[in-house]
């Protein structure tokens, strides 16, 4: 064999081992769902359906998964917003603002979450809203902002901007302009930004432990809870949801991302 | 009316000063070029025009009104831009229309226009088609046809050609004409390329490091540059060192280095220059004519140099004798370059003239005298 391919295949079934091995936890964690008994076993005895059952009639499971995708579509808006302006923002006008900005908000990534969730549960009683949505939904905003911000930055460096100049010399306004010509041109870039947005939300879990109380507490935090008192499949089964959900996003962003390449291809 | 007056505008970007000083008025209708290399302020100077950029300092009007902080879309200019600028989502249709959706025009109207611009430019067939996937000369038609569509009183033009091979551009410089012939709209046009700059110009204003350095008309500013940038600029020449020796009431006369004194005859002050003062004089290819020695030498006048060959007309010929180190074949012109004492100079003849010369012939150059031009040391045109 040609050493180069030798090279190549060695490579490729090393990675394929070490993805494998780290993916593996997660097959763990669909088998066990689907476990008969209460223990969480390895593998399990007898299979059935009993926890996904169970699921569907606890109350606490339910309303966390409404709580999870309140607080991350909240997220996603903000973050979203917050995110493509400030970059919008940064491209049209690089002055000293924009020097201070990048860093500025890079800031919150840095800050152990810990520490963000213990200080930011003061700032909110104070501010007298703790414990609401509103207080979950800013703090992961304060997460997801820089990575939208990010994202933006590239997108935007890679935009022609003599496209906002046309648009502006033929008539339209700031906001017409943006609508009219940058969008159009970037929506798949803001499209990622926000799903990036979404799933911080979705699986932060030290902010919110903080910040939640039992009627606003998001997945994570009730998984926590719940394998703090017993170790049930039920927790299993509530992974099993959010890996479905992770999946699917991730389909979508792909099918999304290249939906120009999927209809050139069709046409 | 949309006669344009720009008035001392100054922009300036931090510490640098993209442009320093423009003041000139655009007659309604006109053709303007602003010519120049680039980093000299021209196409800045046109992206103030258009409302892209806020001057640093002076006024900008557009008929009677002054228009220096009204932003891009609240002016009635349109402007063709380098790399066309098209949006990429749009056909080349809804292209074309932009501008007239953003006027407020219902649907079925504005495509109506657009299509009937498209016509114009002859760019009909391609009204659905995807602007990505035109030639460069067609997209220039649809970038053109865009900006005429929202009927502009000035239209701006980014060095829109700049981007074409040459031949494409050299028919779409016809084309602009008569388009610009057609509507009598007042154009400005913003190109490095002087021979674009001479076919489409009404007026030519001249730009170097921010400055408006001279406007007028094509053969105006050519024959009568104001000073050597401008020279220097418009079209090659051969600029020759030199310190006046001696003036008197009919002309000056000049030490070169062609190691030969030059006459220029003064017809003005003839106090223009002093004794002593250095000066460039600027010998253009196209007022050289050059002979071989052996016919100079026919009768009998060996050492050409030293004379001052009287023409038939009586006005005196200024002559040097030099050797051909260099033949360039430029296609229609062969170009010479040519040792004259420590300096070269370059002369030019057509292929269909007689008498080709090879490297190592000597040649006799001469020109007249009316047809030298002489710039002082800052630059400055000697008015003779």
């Amino acid at each position: 064999m040609h050493r180069e391919r030798l090279e190549n295949a060695l490579f490729r079934t090393g990675y394929l081992a070490i993805l494998t091995f780290m993916l593996l936890p997660l097959a763990v964690v669909v088998v066990t769902s689907f476990a008969e008994s209460g223990n969480l076993a390895f593998p399990p005895e007898n299979y059935s359906l009993v926890h996904y059952r169970a699921f569907f009639e606890e109350m606490r499971w339910l309303s966390a998964f409404d709580n999870s995708l309140l607080v991350g579509v909240g997220t996603t808006i903000t973050a979203t917003t917050l995110g493509v302006t400030a970059a919008f923002g940064h491209e049209i006008d690089d002055g000293r603002a924009g020097q201070v900005l990048a860093p500025l908000v890079l800031i919150p990534l840095l800050i152990p979450p810990i520490i963000l969730g213990i200080s930011m549960r003061v700032y909110f009683v104070r501010a007298g809203f703790e414990a609401s949505y509103l207080s979950i939904i800013l703090a992961h905003t304060l997460w997801a902002t820089p990575l939208v911000y990010f994202v933006m930055r590239s997108v935007f460096s890679r935009f022609d901007w003599q496209l906002l100049d046309a648009a502006k010399d033929l008539g339209a306004g700031p906001i017409r302009s943006f609508v009219y010509a940058v969008l159009p041109n970037v929506k798949h870039g803001i499209f990622v930004g926000a799903l990036l947005a979404f799933i911080i939300s979705l699986q932060e879990f030290v902010m919110a432990l903080f910040l939640s109380s039992r009627s606003t507490e998001t997945i994570p935090v009730v998984a926590w809870t719940e394998i703090r008192q017993s170790l049930d499949p039920m927790v299993s089964v509530v992974s099993t949801f959010l890996i479905i959900i992770s999946l699917i996003a991730i389909v979508i962003a792909t099918i999304a991302t290249n939906l120009d390449w999927l209809s050139k291809q069709l046409s | 009316m949309s006669e344009i007056t720009l008035a001392g505008l100054e922009k300036r970007y931090g510490d640098t000063l993209a442009v320093e000083d423009v003041s000139v008025t655009i007659d309604d209708g006109e053709l303007l070029c602003l010519l120049g290399p680039s980093g000299s302020g021209k196409s800045t100077t046109l992206r103030m025009l258009a409302g892209l950029e806020t001057p640093t300092d002076g006024e900008i009007r557009i008929g009677d009104e002054d228009v220096t902080d009204r932003p891009a879309y609240e002016r009635t200019t349109a402007t063709v831009f380098q790399d066309w600028a098209l949006f990429p989502h749009k056909t080349v249709l809804e292209n074309v229309a932009f501008g007239l959706k953003m006027q407020g025009i219902g649907k079925s109207e504005r495509r109506k226009q657009a299509r009937e611009m498209l016509e114009r430019v002859r760019m009909g067939e391609y009204a659905d088609d995807d602007p990505m996937n035109l030639s460069g000369g067609q997209k220039q038609r649809v970038a053109l046809a865009r900006s005429l569509a929202v009927n502009p009183d000035v239209l701006l033009l980014d060095e829109p050609l700049s981007n074409l091979d040459k031949r494409l551009s050299e028919d779409m410089q016809i084309e602009l004409r008569e388009i610009h012939a057609e509507l009598e709209e007042t154009f400005v046009h913003v190109t490095h390329d002087q021979d674009e700059a001479f076919t489409l110009a009404d007026r030519i204003g001249i730009m170097a490091d921010g400055n408006l350095v001279q406007v007028g008309e094509p053969n105006e500013v050519y024959e009568n540059p104001k000073n050597r940038f401008i020279e220097g600029f418009l079209g090659d020449t051969n600029f020759v060192a030199g310190e006046v020796e001696r003036t008197t009431t009919e002309s000056i006369h000049v030490e070169t280095e062609l190691g030969r004194e030059v006459d220029l005859p003064t017809t003005g002050d003839a106090d223009a220059l002093a004794e002593g003062e250095s000066v460039a004089l600027s010998l253009r290819p196209e007022v050289l004519s050059i002979e071989s020695t052996d016919v100079a030498g026919s009768d009998g006048n060996a050492e050409g140099e030293q004379a001052t060959p009287v023409r038939t007309d009586g006005s005196t010929t200024n002559a040097v004798v030099g050797t051909v180190e260099n033949v360039l074949y430029r296609g229609s012109t062969i170009r010479y370059s040519v040792a004259v004492e420590d300096t070269s100079v370059f002369v030019e003849r057509t292929v269909a003239d007689s008498g080709a010369f090879d490297a190592g012939d000597e040649i006799r150059i001469s020109w007249d005298g009316a047809d030298v031009l002489a710039f002082r040391d800052d630059g400055s045109r000697v008015d003779l």
